[in-house]
């Protein structure tokens, strides 16, 4: 439990200040954010895969291409939002005269992401559950299609296990922000209010439009 | 001639003249009307033949008998076998029950008179008419078409083709596998060349013949006339149509919601329409069934109903039930594909929050408590 990303969990404080000691490194933090990505590509298939299946016998083809770029984006997406996050960040930081490298900044805010690794299996298992329900019927014809994925999504905002999976990702949200806590205390030499801060106003503002969006649903 | 032979024959004149008027003569009689009840008698008809005679004299006359022959009508009473006098004046009126029992035509029974002390006898022959043209019946309004348990209107409309007066004129339904209100409609008098109206509500149940009876009174005699409608089954051209359009099928969490409007493209109002999803559809709630209410022709109303399937499903029935103004029930379906709408998802049991997702989200929620604990513990 002292070392390894086990340590970043539930010791993120003593892990952040160990690195402190290095050069700032992104290769662990790539690897978090890829396989981050890949549980997102995992997800965005699931779903693509279904909407797939409402498409017309010879549109099929046409949808693969759709799945190929669910799984790209999914990837891409990973290290798109390791990177957005981190100079979101570290200008909020700036407010608070913080002191630090872009770079350390990113790594330490990629080590924050090890949470959502975990969300995103789980969302990733339901989000197979709630499709895998779902028998979906083929549109007869092509402007079919947009019926039958409007009807298709607003079955799949219906289902209780997409608020579920919400809920899961505001906890291991909220988890990451812990670390990231940590994180921004040491990478940009913050006091711990100021690192709290730092992190909680973003973070906060992008919890509460996920629980709008959730009550919306209820 | 010797005085006392002229004195007797004076004496016996006197005596004459006081004792013994003499009879007025036969021509002095006359019969003055003949009338019969009814005015025309059809075959086989009892009627009631008056004859009325007048003395026309200065003096009375001596009538032995009265009596009627003929044939073709004969007499059924009995002759006048002894009527004595009529003075001078006065009328007398004889009455002879008589029948029809020949054919249609003008008939000419003799009424004679026998006088007394050989004063020979009057014959007068007394016209009848015979004439056996009965009254006529004709079905004036209908529906066009009879359906089962639903209420037609039936009007009948009598007519007096007869010379004379028909009374007691009724129409009276017959046969088996209807109800009818009312059971016999009375007309009354018809004069004639005069006719009358009577109008039923027949309610067949069964495909059959209705004898329409009428029935009417000549005189004392009771004579009917058949009226045979035949009520056959068909389609009604004006009845209600309630037509389905416009559907929109959405899925929605455990079940179907299909919205669209409902049209009656009849002629006739449909009364307490119902739209309800059959089987294999299972209505669930909030919209198990849509009461649209009554649709006046030409009427349009949106609806609403509720639904889930077992997912195999690809089409339901859209069951349509609506009255007619006779409260009778109608029903048909219209199929509703399911294609366009993706199958729903199974509400949970627990009431639409999986138990297997409550409890990751708690333990997510322990874990991550725990976590941010033991971090700030740590430090």
């Amino acid at each position: 439990m002292d070392t390894g990303l086990i340590r970043v969990l539930l010791d993120p404080g003593h892990f952040f200040e160990a690195r402190m000691q290095d050069e700032p490194s992104l290769k662990v933090p790539a690897l978090i954010a890829l396989v981050i990505g890949i549980t997102g590509a995992i997800t965005g298939a699931i779903s693509a895969n279904a909407m797939i299946a409402a498409f017309p016998g010879d549109m099929q083809a046409l949808g693969s291409i759709g799945v190929a770029f669910a799984v790209v984006g999914g990837v891409i997406g990973g290290f798109f939002t390791w990177i957005a996050v981190g100079i979101v960040f570290h200008i909020v930081s700036m407010l608070f005269v913080g002191e630090g490298t872009l770079k350390r900044t990113l790594e330490f805010t990629g080590y924050g992401f090890l949470p959502q690794v975990f969300g995103g299996i789980i969302g990733a298992i339901f989000s197979y559950q709630i499709f895998s329900n779902l028998p979906i019927m083929t549109a007869s014809r092509p402007e079919d299609i947009a019926v039958v994925i409007e009807s298709l999504t607003d079955a799949v905002l219906a289902d209780p296990l997409t608020k579920i999976i919400g809920i899961v990702s505001i906890l291991f949200l909220i988890w990451s922000a812990n670390i990231w806590i940590f994180g921004m205390r040491y990478a940009r030499n913050l006091s711990t209010r100021n690192a709290a801060l730092t992190v909680g106003i973003p973070v906060g503002f992008y919890i509460l439009y996920m629980l709008i969006t959730l009550a919306g649903w209820l | 001639m010797r005085p006392i032979y002229l004195a007797i024959i004076t004496l016996l004149c006197a005596v004459l003249a006081v004792a013994g008027p003499a009879s007025a003569a036969p021509a002095d009689l006359t019969v003055t009307s003949s009338s019969l009840d009814p005015a025309v008698l059809m075959k086989g008809d009892t009627g009631m033949l008056t004859v009325t005679i007048q003395n026309n004299g200065a003096e009375p006359v001596a009538i032995r008998s009265a009596r009627l022959h003929g044939s073709g009508v004969v007499p059924l009473s009995d002759p006048y076998p002894s009527v004595g006098e009529i003075g001078a004046g006065n009328t007398k009126t004889f009455t002879f029950t008589v029948r029809a029992d020949g054919g249609e035509g003008t008939f000419y029974p003799t009424f004679v008179l026998d006088f007394r002390d050989g004063g020979g006898n009057l014959r007068y022959p007394v016209p009848i008419q015979v004439e056996d043209t009965p009254l006529s019946a004709s079905v004036i309004r209908k529906p066009d078409a009879f359906a089962e348990s639903r209420t037609a209107d039936i009007t009948i409309r009598v007519g007096n083709p007869r010379p004379n007066n028909a009374s007691g004129v009724q129409v009276v339904p017959l046969g088996s596998g209807f109800t009818v209100t009312p059971t016999s409609g009375f007309i009354g008098a018809l004069a004639p060349d005069a006719s009358g109206t009577v109008t039923f509500n027949l309610t067949p149940t069964a495909e059959t013949d209705v004898t329409f009876q009428v029935v009417w009174r000549n005189g004392i005699n009771t004579h009917t006339t058949d009226l045979v409608l035949p009520v056959a089954f068909g389609e009604d051209k004006k009845k209600a149509d309630p037509i389905i359009t416009n559907v929109e099928v959405m899925s929605e969490s455990g079940g179907y919601r299909v919205v669209g409007d409902i049209m009656n493209a009849g002629l006739e109002s449909a009364r307490s329409v119902l739209v309800t999803p059959g089987q294999p559809a299972t209505p669930i709630d909030p919209f198990r069934v849509y009461v649209v209410g009554t649709l006046d022709p030409d009427d349009i109303s949106s609806f609403e109903v509720t639904f889930k399937t077992d997912g195999t499903v690809t089409e339901i029935p859209l069951v349509i039930e609506y009255r007619d103004d006779d409260g009778n029930r109608y029903t048909s379906t219209r199929m509703v594909g399911l294609g366009s709408a993706p199958a729903p998802i199974d509400e949970r049991e627990d009431g639409g929050f999986p138990l297997v997702g409550a409890i990751v989200v708690v333990l997510v929620a322990l874990g991550v408590a725990g976590a941010i604990y033991h971090s700030w513990r740590r430090a």
